[in-house]
């Protein structure tokens, strides 16, 4: 594992904990790989539950390897210290280190899962772990759930294209926001944007409804299909579905978009303009299981 | 039916098939609708109930009674487990995945570790079973060894119990200890006997499923004497407020155990109405329903008042991700008297 990944850790780490702290987790590096593994374990034993703040150190920290990176935003101090204890215990015992690792998630109660998941980016041999990745993505246990989907580097960087849309849809029924997804635009495809249409098809059926920002996925593979979806969010009753349309709409490429587009003037205008933009509904609070009137 | 408490001792135990529960319905002329509001505005804590086997339907109806934490010791589940990896998921199942459920109805959930009295008795597995029990004891969250102690009073019981007393005491948590359904009077002895002779401070050993018959030594020797309310086979809530007229509300506490026989996760809202009632005082109740459980496994450093409250769930996930663990649009409380399912 790179210095670099370890001392931009440690960085933070030192930034956010009483002398105590940092001086027990030092000490766990002297161990071996079990006593390690206890540490992870009764972590939260030794470490006050507070949230990592980043603010203060932001400037001198290390740059990431190439192709390597965690997004530490909103972390409790524990699972900031699980991962970096993680990457001990591969300097520690390599050999044994995937069992160990497979050992640890076997065991894992909610917490140890989010910050062995939260690791997964920078743990050696990724594609290793991809198959413990999607098990995350079936999981029901909100917290887990999250934690490969939410900010997580992991997926965008080596999911396969069928467990990329797996967690998008998921991400999607689940009702979180997808705009949270690490490499969201980078990863769409055209059968996602497919699939997402029939997933609407089925909700508008229920006489529920469906996050407006989904659409943003759409709009390269804009067809006569999901034009015909845009032309029922342009009819909605809901502000932020002709705003999601109109935004997939101008995105687009494909011609009758615009010309559909071009029917709503003041839409387009503010579309146009700026006015309305993607991160005008990108909501986090969402409630799409609550039939409309 | 009205129980006699000199009668327990023949009831047949909690997990065997009974007969005798069809055969005497329970009847009683007070409604506990009738008398909710007497504990309106008060909140409990559970520290015996198994919720794996439990349902959503509970989960709400506890919330919606009051109840804001509980402690799910592990225990056997009615089927005997023929492999360690059964154990492993039902372990990982109490700090996972019904941890989870739990928190989805704004209930704080810990649990006890150990490995129970009857499958003590399958000793090979015993063995791999004590192997990785302290993978999980030093888990977030984990309140105690237990239950543990004595079913049948066998060799192995008693050789299984010694060595997760030590675990205990190495761990630095308290014991949450099962008392026998046979043998009751003895069997309690004996385990308080030997958690002496390990060296254990007996305010950190929280000796389960008392009655009328055992209580006195129990409080005597310097344990917590707790009770569960259980119809037929263990206490009844009127012998319960009896037993705190008599003794008072120190070391004492009162649990469900609700489990996957007929049983009550309202035991401990019940009883407190029934306490109220009676003309308890209400800090004897809160002790007996509420803080006395939090003093005891609260030792154990696992348990963060901050963590109960309204909505444990979304402060937690606010605190970790900025965003909701509920699925949106899940109603906690769908209305049951509705004919339309939404």
């Amino acid at each position: 594992m790179s210095t670099n990944v370890q001392q931009r850790l440690w960085t933070v780490i030192i930034a956010n904990t009483l002398a105590s702290e940092s001086e027990w987790l030092e000490s766990q590096c002297e161990s071996t790989p079990l006593e390690l593994m206890t540490a992870f374990v009764a972590a939260p034993r030794h470490l006050r539950k507070t949230i990592v703040l980043l603010d203060h150190t932001e400037i001198d920290l290390p740059e990431w390897p190439e192709g390597v990176e965690l997004i530490v935003k909103d972390w409790s101090l524990t699972r900031l210290c699980r991962v970096w204890l993680l990457i001990q215990l591969e300097q520690m015992d390599p050999t044994s280190f995937s069992k160990n690792i497979e050992t640890l998630f076997d065991t894992a109660e909610i917490n140890e899962l989010v910050a062995l998941y939260s690791a997964l980016p920078v743990l050696p041999y990724p594609e290793k772990w991809l198959f413990r990745a999607t098990e995350a993505v079936r999981s029901n246990m909100g917290l887990v759930f999250d934690a490969i989907a939410i900010q997580n580097p992991y997926p965008a960087q080596h999911f396969s294209e069928a467990a990329w849309n797996q967690l998008v849809l998921k991400t999607i029924f689940n009702d979180k926001p997808i705009h949270l997804l690490y490499g969201l635009q980078k990863r769409q495809n055209a059968t996602l944007a497919l699939t997402l249409s029939d997933f609407a098809h089925e909700r508008w059926a229920a006489g529920r409804s469906v996050a407006p920002e989904v659409w943003r996925l759409t709009s390269p593979f804009m067809n006569e299909r999901l034009l015909a979806d845009m032309a029922t969010l342009l009819a909605s009753k809901v502000i932020e579905n002709q705003w999601a349309a109109a935004l997939a709409c101008a995105d687009s490429s494909y011609p009758p978009a615009h010309t559909l587009l071009a029917q709503h003037p003041d839409l387009e205008r503010q579309v146009r303009s700026g006015a309305i933009s993607w991160t005008n509904i990108e909501f986090n609070d969402l409630n799409t299981y609550v039939p409309q009137p | 039916m009205c129980l006699n408490p000199n009668e327990h001792s023949q009831n047949p135990s909690h997990f065997e098939d009974s007969d005798q529960q069809i055969a005497h319905p329970a009847h009683r002329d007070l409604a506990w609708a009738d008398y909710r509001e007497l504990i309106e505005g008060m909140t409990f804590f559970d520290p015996h109930i198994h919720m794996v086997s439990r349902t959503t339907d509970d989960y709400q109806a506890m919330r919606q009674a009051g109840i804001v934490a509980l402690i799910e010791p592990a225990f056997w589940v009615g089927q005997p487990r023929t492999g360690l990896s059964s154990f492993k998921d039902y372990y990982s199942s109490l700090v996972g995945w019904e941890r989870f459920r739990s928190s989805q109805f704004g209930i704080k959930h810990y649990c006890t570790m150990g490995l129970n009295s009857r499958e003590a008795n399958n000793e090979p597995l015993a063995e791999q079973v004590m192997e990785i029990l302290p993978l999980y004891i030093y888990k977030e969250g984990v309140v105690g060894v237990g239950e543990i102690g004595f079913d049948d009073q066998t060799p192995a019981e008693e050789k299984y119990f010694r060595l997760q007393l030590e675990l205990a005491k190495k761990a630095k948590l308290p014991v949450q200890i099962h008392t026998p359904h046979r043998d009751k009077k003895n069997g309690t002895e004996r385990s308080m006997a030997i958690a002496l002779e390990h060296g254990l401070d007996p305010s950190w050993v929280i000796v389960d499923h008392n009655n009328e018959e055992t209580v006195k030594r129990v409080l005597d020797q310097g344990f917590w004497a707790a009770f569960t309310i259980y119809p037929f086979t263990k206490m009844g809530n009127e012998r319960m407020v009896k037993v705190v007229e008599q003794y008072g509300p120190e070391r004492i506490m009162v649990n469900s155990a609700a489990d996957w026989g007929i049983s009550d996760p309202l035991a401990i809202p019940k009883t407190a109405a029934l306490m109220k009632m009676r003309g308890i005082p209400t800090e004897t109740i809160r002790k007996v329903t509420y803080q006395n459980a939090i003093d005891a496994f609260g030792k154990s450093g696992q348990i963060d008042l901050n963590d109960f409250g309204d909505d444990t769930s979304q402060q937690e996930a606010d605190k970790f991700h900025g965003n909701s663990i509920l699925r949106g649009g899940q109603q906690l409380n769908p209305s049951k008297d509705s004919l339309v399912i939404q």
